[in-house]
Parts: structure tokens; C-alpha cells; sequence
């Protein structure tokens, strides 16, 4: 396990380089020398993973899907850890984490997630088999409290603006059960036996579970 | 907030604080505990100032102060700051935690929050009833060992538990309970505790604070070290707060946060609840979209029979009519005959006399208004249906810059401007209460003037009501959105805790109403007899007939009321309902149209705000914000006054 993961990480990171120099509009003999290395380069010719279409590199089909999912899984890492787990100095563990998840990790993660279009910094997250289906069926596992059908319950997850703290002192964090009473004019939530008359804006941030 | 002379040890031997979230029953125990009355109503934000009791225990006295309710040691507003600030910078020798026995989440989150500060404390469980009729059951033996305190449940309208609060001032105990935070947040605590000057608070808990970016606490800080170790602190939170993504106050609310979940998964259990269907059923309807504005519409329908027609109409009627015209008034005209000199007898019987008119004008026309608006009142508050108004007015309180919280303050205008100019303490920014001020102080009539005019009103076509409440609206709203406009900011969002809907006790109603006429009788009738006193002389050196010549072109020519109406608009510089009544005598000796009456009527509303109120502007305010909004006012309620009579004019309407 250890050995191919770590043969295969390689490869996974120069396809990644490579996808994000693509995406640059970076894509030369040069740029791939520059940040993969001659060897590297080498390594990805001689393995068919890619080859030249005259001055234009290109990946054989089975490199390019990898290369996908390889970019989605570290996008979806980075939203993961900086929107879920609250950390700033995410990049390194989304480096790491890119290569341990597995396909059904990686799509719960992204029906999380809510099937985010973009990462952290603003680039777009390729879309997996599960983005797709989102067309037939839409079901996040998470969404704000003000879409909840009125008069139902939900477990809140995570928290988001700026009202964190007041909410958080009402006794109202990850765990708790809120009820939505209203919506219109204002949204009005009942948490334990306390009834809060919140701007919608508020009631966005207070993410629950959709699913029971 | 340093009203009060406490010198330093003395606090430590016998000052004890009662805190607690808002609207828990702080000022019920409170009243219990010291024999006090501290006003008591249902809903967060009564209590805005500190009140102050002596309670006595097995021969120890012991001061007990009052608090504004909070969520945190960190406030979020004016009156959260008054509780942190008390806790602060005096020292104490304890601290009551009064709870919601509901929702012990915040209960705990505060709870621990004063076991961090280190400071001797009790848990007093308040509510006890109405948590066991939902089916929760807190632990208290469990949650006493958790925690390392006395714990104490309580019931405080039926008076449970009050003994034992005395009992464990004796005395309370120390909670033992730390949370741990996040090792980065830990290792800077460490370091701030070595510099962190002495308070009646432990140094972490000040240092967590400091790291939650609390209000006002670097200006405590450079009033105790000196400024480069306060940068420096300031950097060092700074250089920490790189490390997280969420601001760092989060990460501790948070952290916080799951210990309360742990000791509440421990403590708390929820059994299937017996509940109050028919409170809750009307609480739920009151904000509804589509059925909160009928209910609205029959509560204020109610309070119109009850003050308007019961109190305005046939009280007014009973005292003024029968009382002071048949008895009072010829019985003094009778007693004062024997006095030799007509000086006098004027003085106090005649046409500006104090008898005949400031004490019938205080007592009979008044006096009745006042206090069924005031038991009307005291039944709203106590049923906990004002903040629900929060949620259906939020979106018109968006156009003036606020937002549904400003309905409080709004509508305890209409009982009195000056208290609820205090009660703007309770709203988040500067420029919330600077708006909130001057509407109060502009558009919003208090019970005695609103008592007095609806008992106008009541004598007129309803057609005259609907113009005198649209033109007052229209005006709020338009010169709220104006304000809004000039007073730079941003509106912060509607976040407003709403209290359970109660049946009221009466006991507390009449409580609460007659400590209320009480304050009117002393703060009102004073006024009404100097102003009295000025008419009278004014009107004896004929200075008012010169007055009315020289406000002529004003009053008659502008707003097109008879020169008469001189003397109620002196009247209104005094009190605003004084000039009310004013023109209430003169309705009534034919001296209006009722197209006059509205034109006076909606001038006197918008009209100069009563001495009493512009004090407490000068006081909340400052003197300058106070004489500017002064300033606006005057010549804007001449203004609407003058374009309503050419609007009556030229419309042609019939009233």
C-alpha cells in the first residue's frame, strides 16, 4: 500500500500541475519542465499518460480522468477543512488528503458539501457523478434552516457569518435540534425552549442536516 | 456606570450580583430577595439600568444589585456592557446566576463562563414549573458536582426556593470547572495571565475575553498598563488570530459550547411535555403572516374600548363632569371666598387657577387615562406579545434604518417617552439608538397625551382617527427613512430572542401600574402647576394676549387654529399631554372644528418632547445631540401641522 501510494502520488501530483497549468492557459514544454521536472516529464511520456498533438501536450483518456479526479478531491479537501473545520493553513492536508479518499468518500463528501461549484480560491471543482445526478434529485445533506419546510425539526451541523457567537450563546451550535416556526415576515426558530426572530440573512447561516 | 460610592472592600464583604440571561426572572428574585420592587414584565430588556436592595442573612446584610440580562461575559449591546462592566470593576462577594430552567444550554454556556472568572457563585434554576410541565428534568445533585457549586431550583412567583438562595450565601462556593481550548488559544492564555492586571475576575477568564475581542475591554486595558504592553497584547491576539480561518471568539464560543453539550447530555433529560396548547397556539399565530395582523388589529381594537371608550369616555366623564364641575370645583370656589384677597382666589380657582385647571386637567382628564392605559399595558408586557411585534414590523423598522427590535422601545413609548428612551440601551449600535431617540422623541405620543387624545377622538367621526394616526405614521416612518439617510452606518440584523406567551398575574399588573401613576403624579402635576402658574401671570400682565398677537401668524394664519390655541401650544412646551388637554377644554366649549382638532392634534403629537424626556436625551444623548433633535422638531411639527390645515383646505374634505 505504502509503495504504489507512493509511486502513484507522484503521478497524481504532475497530473495535477498539469490540470492546474491548463487551466493557467500555461500549458508548454517549458511550464511542464518548470514544475514537474524533466524526469517527470519523462515518466508521464514513457507511462502513454501523455503525448503531443504538435506543441500541444495532451492526456490519454485514462490520464485525464485521473487528473479530474485528483483536482476534485483536493478542491473538495479545501472546502471541506476551511469551511467545515474552520482551519486557515489548509493546503498541506488537502495535499494529503487528495490521495486516501476513496470514490464513495469523495461523493458523500460532495453531496455534503452541497456540491460546491468552486474551491477556496474561486476555482471550479470538476464535477463528479454525483453533481450530475444532482439534476434528477436534488438533495444536499446540508442546507440552511430558512429552506426547511415550515413546522419541521433538524439537527444543525455547522454555523457560518456573523452572528456565530450570539447564536452560539442562545445555545445554539453543531448538534442542537431547531424547529423553523416561520418564515415570512421573519424567520422565527425555536432551539431547546428558547424562540428567536432572526433577518433572514441570520437564519442562512444555521446549516441542519436534510436527512434524518 | 460608577453612580454609586461603593468603596473598594466593601463590595468583597458584602456586594452580591445577580445575573442571568434576559428575561428569566432576575427582578422577580430580586424583589423577592430584598423586598424591592423592580418593575417585572415578560419580555428580554426590562431591566436596563442596576437596581440596588439590602437583603439580609442570619443577621449579615448583604447589597444586592440588579442586573440587565445577558448571554456572555462578552456583550453584544449597551445593557449587556452595564453587567460586564459591574462584574468588572468592582469587587463583589459573589454572584447569583438566575436561570431559565428551560433552556439550561445557556444557562451552562453562562454558567461556565463565570466558573472560568473564578468568582463564588450559586445557580438558582428559576422556572422549575414550567420546565417540568415541557418534560425537562435537570439533575441538580449531578450538575452540583459537575460544577462544584450549589445549585438551587426555583419557582419565583409561588416563592420557591428563596430560602435556600440565603441559605447558600453562605457561603458560595468556587466552581472548579475549566474548558479546555484549542492548545494555541491555551499557550497565549498562559502568557496573558502573567500581565493581565488584578480584577474581581480570574485573569483567564479576562484574557478570554480579551481574545473574544469583547467591547470596550482595551479601554479597561490602557486604564491598567501601560500602552506599549497593551499593543503588544493586542498584537499577540492579532498573530494568533492568523492561525484560524473563523474569528477567534468563535473558535472559544464554540469550544465552550461543546462542554455545555457535555455536562447537558449528563444532566438533562426530556421526557414527552405536557403543554399549554391554547398559549402556544395564540404565540405562534401572533407573528403569523396572514393571522398576526387580525390579532394585531383586535389587541389594539381592545385597548381602544378599555382606555379610549371605558377610560377616556366614561372615567373622564365621572370625575370631570360630576366629581370636580358638580363638588370639587364650587366646593373650593365656595372655600376660597372666605380669602380676602381676588389675587388669590384666582390664583387658585379662577379661569387659570391651579385647582380648576392643573389639578383638573392632572386628575380628571388625565389621571383615569393614564392608568387604564397603563393596566392595558401592564397586560401586553406581561403576556409577552410586544417583542412578537418585532417579527411583523421588522420589514417597515428596515426602511427607518432599524430593524423589529426597535419595536420595543417604540411601543413603551406609548406608555412613556422618557422611560423607553432609557430602553434604547437595550438596541446593538450607537446609530440604532440615535434613530430610535429622536422617532420617540418626534412621533411617538406617551399614554397621558395618547389618553387624552383617543378621549378626543372618541367625540369625533372615525374618520378624524384614521387621519391623526396616518398623518403621525406617515410622518415616523418618512422622517425615520430620512434619518436614516443622514446618520451614517449600516443596519444590523433582526436577532430577538421572543419570550413564552403567559397568563399575566393581575398582582403584578396592578403593581407595575400603580408604581407607574405613582411616578406620573409626582413627574406630571409639578409641570401642570407651573405651567399653570406661567399662564396665569402671563394672563394677568396681559402678556398672553400679546402672545397670541404675536404668534398669530403661526397658529391662526398658518396652522388656521384660533389664537387661544396659543395658551395649549404654551401648555405643550411643558408637558405635550398638557397641551392636549388643552385643546380636549377647548373642543369642548366649541371652540374647534373637527378639522382643527386634527390640525392641533397632530402638531401637539409631533410637538417638543416633555422636560422629563429631553432630560434623559441630554443624559442617554449628550447636550448637543439632545438640543439638535430639539432643534428639528419644533419647526418640523409646525411644518406638518401647517401642510395638514392647507391639505383640509384644499381638499375641501368634510371631518
Amino acid at each position: 500500500m505504502t509503495e504504489t501510494t507512493g509511486f502513484s502520488g507522484h503521478v497524481d501530483e504532475m497530473l495535477e500541475t498539469f490540470w492546474e497549468l491548463r487551466e493557467k492557459n500555461d500549458l508548454s514544454r517549458n511550464s511542464l519542465v518548470r514544475e514537474i521536472t524533466r524526469d517527470g516529464l519523462d515518466h508521464l511520456e514513457s507511462t502513454r499518460f501523455l503525448t503531443w498533438a504538435g506543441d500541444t501536450p495532451v492526456l490519454s483518456e485514462e490520464a485525464e480522468a485521473r487528473a479530474r479526479d485528483i483536482v476534485r478531491r483536493h478542491r473538495l479537501a479545501e472546502r471541506l477543512f476551511r469551511d467545515v473545520l474552520d482551519l486557515s493553513n489548509f493546503e498541506e492536508d488537502a495535499c494529503t488528503f487528495e490521495h486516501v479518499i476513496s470514490p464513495d468518500v469523495e461523493e458523500a463528501l460532495c453531496t455534503f458539501l452541497g456540491h460546491p461549484p468552486t474551491c477556496p480560491h474561486g476555482r471550479p471543482i470538476p464535477k463528479g457523478p454525483c453533481c450530475s445526478a444532482l439534476s434528477k434529485k436534488v438533495c444536499p445533506l446540508f442546507s440552511s434552516v430558512a429552506h426547511l419546510e415550515v413546522g419541521s425539526k433538524a439537527k444543525v451541523a455547522f454555523l457560518k457569518g456573523s452572528h456565530v457567537d450570539k447564536l452560539t450563546h442562545m445555545g445554539l451550535g453543531p448538534g442542537s435540534t431547531v424547529r423553523l416556526i416561520q418564515k415570512r415576515p421573519s424567520v422565527v426558530i425555536q432551539v431547546e425552549e428558547t424562540t428567536l426572530a432572526l433577518d433572514h440573512e441570520i437564519a442562512m447561516g444555521v446549516f441542519v442536516k436534510t436527512t434524518s | 456606570m460608577h453612580d454609586h460610592e461603593d468603596n473598594v472592600p466593601r463590595g468583597v464583604v458584602d456586594k452580591v450580583v445577580l445575573v442571568g440571561n434576559a428575561n428569566v426572572g432576575k427582578s422577580v428574585i430580586f424583589g423577592l430577595l430584598t423586598g424591592k420592587y423592580a418593575t417585572v414584565s415578560n419580555y428580554p430588556g426590562t431591566t436596563v439600568e442596576v437596581t440596588h436592595g439590602n437583603l439580609s442573612v442570619a443577621g449579615q446584610k448583604f447589597y444586592l444589585v440588579d442586573t440587565p440580562g445577558t448571554n456572555s461575559l462578552i456583550p453584544a449591546s449597551e445593557d449587556e456592557k452595564v453587567t460586564r462592566d459591574i462584574l468588572l470593576d468592582d469587587p463583589f462577594h459573589s454572584v447569583i446566576q438566575m436561570a431559565d430552567a428551560k433552556n439550561m444550554k445557556r444557562t451552562l454556556m453562562l454558567a461556565l463562563q463565570l466558573a472560568e472568572a473564578e468568582v463564588p457563585m450559586i445557580l438558582v434554576l428559576n422556572m422549575w414549573d414550567e420546565a417540568t410541565e415541557r418534560g425537562i428534568e435537570t439533575d441538580i445533585r449531578g450538575l452540583e458536582e459537575i460544577l462544584g457549586i450549589r445549585v438551587i431550583s426555583a419557582i419565583a412567583p409561588q416563592k420557591k426556593g428563596i430560602n435556600q438562595i440565603r441559605d447558600a450565601l453562605k457561603p458560595p462556593l468556587r466552581s472548579g470547572f475549566r474548558i479546555s481550548y484549542d492548545v494555541r488559544i491555551e499557550k497565549l492564555i498562559d502568557e496573558l495571565v502573567e500581565v493581565l492586571p488584578d480584577s474581581p475576575l480570574s485573569r483567564r477568564s479576562v484574557a478570554l475575553m480579551l481574545l473574544s475581542g469583547a467591547t470596550g475591554m482595551t479601554a479597561w486595558l490602557t486604564s491598567h498598563l501601560e500602552e506599549a504592553l497593551v499593543k503588544d497584547i493586542e498584537t499577540r491576539i492579532d498573530d494568533l488570530q492568523k492561525h484560524f480561518e473563523r474569528p477567534l471568539s468563535e473558535v472559544v464560543a464554540r469550544a465552550r459550547l461543546a462542554s455545555v453539550e457535555r455536562i447537558y447530555e449528563r444532566t438533562v433529560t426530556r421526557t414527552v411535555p405536557s403543554r399549554h396548547p391554547i398559549l402556544e397556539v395564540f404565540g405562534r399565530l401572533s407573528t403569523h403572516p396572514l393571522w398576526g395582523l387580525p390579532i394585531l388589529a383586535g389587541v389594539l381594537y381592545a385597548i381602544w374600548l378599555f382606555v379610549g371608550d371605558f377610560g377616556a369616555g366614561t372615567l373622564v366623564d365621572l370625575l370631570e363632569s360630576v366629581v370636580f364641575e358638580k363638588y370639587l370645583n364650587p366646593w373650593a370656589a365656595a372655600m376660597t371666598s372666605y380669602l380676602p384677597f381676588q389675587f388669590i382666589r384666582d390664583l387658585l380657582v379662577g379661569p387659570y387657577g391651579i385647582i380648576t385647571m392643573a389639578l383638573t386637567y392632572a386628575i380628571a382628564i388625565i389621571l383615569p387615562i393614564t392608568v387604564t392605559f397603563f393596566l392595558a399595558f401592564g397586560f401586553l408586557e406581561d403576556s409577552g406579545y410586544l417583542p412578537r411585534l418585532a417579527v411583523m414590523s421588522n420589514r417597515i423598522f428596515n426602511a427607518m434604518g432599524l430593524n423589529g427590535k426597535a419595536v420595543l422601545p417604540m411601543v413603551l413609548g406609548l406608555g412613556c417617552v422618557t422611560m423607553a428612551t432609557m430602553t434604547t440601551r437595550i438596541l446593538e449600535t450607537r446609530r440604532e439608538r440615535l434613530i430610535t431617540t429622536f422617532l420617540l422623541a418626534l412621533a411617538v405620543p406617551c399614554s397621558a397625551q395618547l389618553g387624552v387624545i383617543m378621549g378626543l377622538l372618541s367625540a369625533l367621526s372615525y374618520r378624524v382617527t384614521v387621519l391623526w394616526v396616518a398623518s403621525v405614521i406617515l410622518t415616523l416612518i418618512l422622517s425615520g427613512w430620512l434619518a436614516s439617510q443622514v446618520v451614517p452606518g449600516t443596519r444590523p440584523s433582526l436577532f430577538l430572542e421572543l419570550p413564552p406567551i403567559r397568563r399575566p398575574r393581575f398582582r403584578n399588573i396592578v403593581i407595575k401600574t400603580l408604581g407607574r401613576v405613582e411616578w406620573y403624579l409626582r413627574e406630571a402635576v409639578p409641570l401642570f402647576v407651573i405651567g399653570t402658574l406661567i399662564l396665569f401671570f402671563l394672563d394677568r400682565f396681559h402678556l398672553l394676549e400679546w402672545l397670541r398677537r404675536a404668534f398669530a401668524p403661526v397658529v391662526v394664519s398658518f396652522l388656521g387654529l384660533p389664537g387661544e390655541a396659543t395658551d395649549a401650544f404654551i401648555m405643550g412646551f411643558l408637558r405635550r399631554d398638557y397641551g392636549a388637554a388643552g385643546f380636549f377644554e377647548m373642543f369642548k366649549n366649541g371652540l374647534l372644528t373637527p378639522g382643527q382638532v386634527l390640525v392641533a392634534l397632530v402638531t401637539v403629537t409631533l410637538f417638543v418632547p416633555c422636560l422629563a424626556n429631553l432630560l434623559m436625551m441630554v443624559k442617554e444623548r449628550g447636550v448637543r445631540t439632545a438640543l439638535t433633535m430639539l432643534g428639528l422638531i419644533m419647526p418640523f411639527a409646525v411644518l406638518i401641522g401647517g401642510a395638514l390645515n392647507f391639505l383640509i383646505k384644499v381638499s375641501g374634505i368634510r371631518l
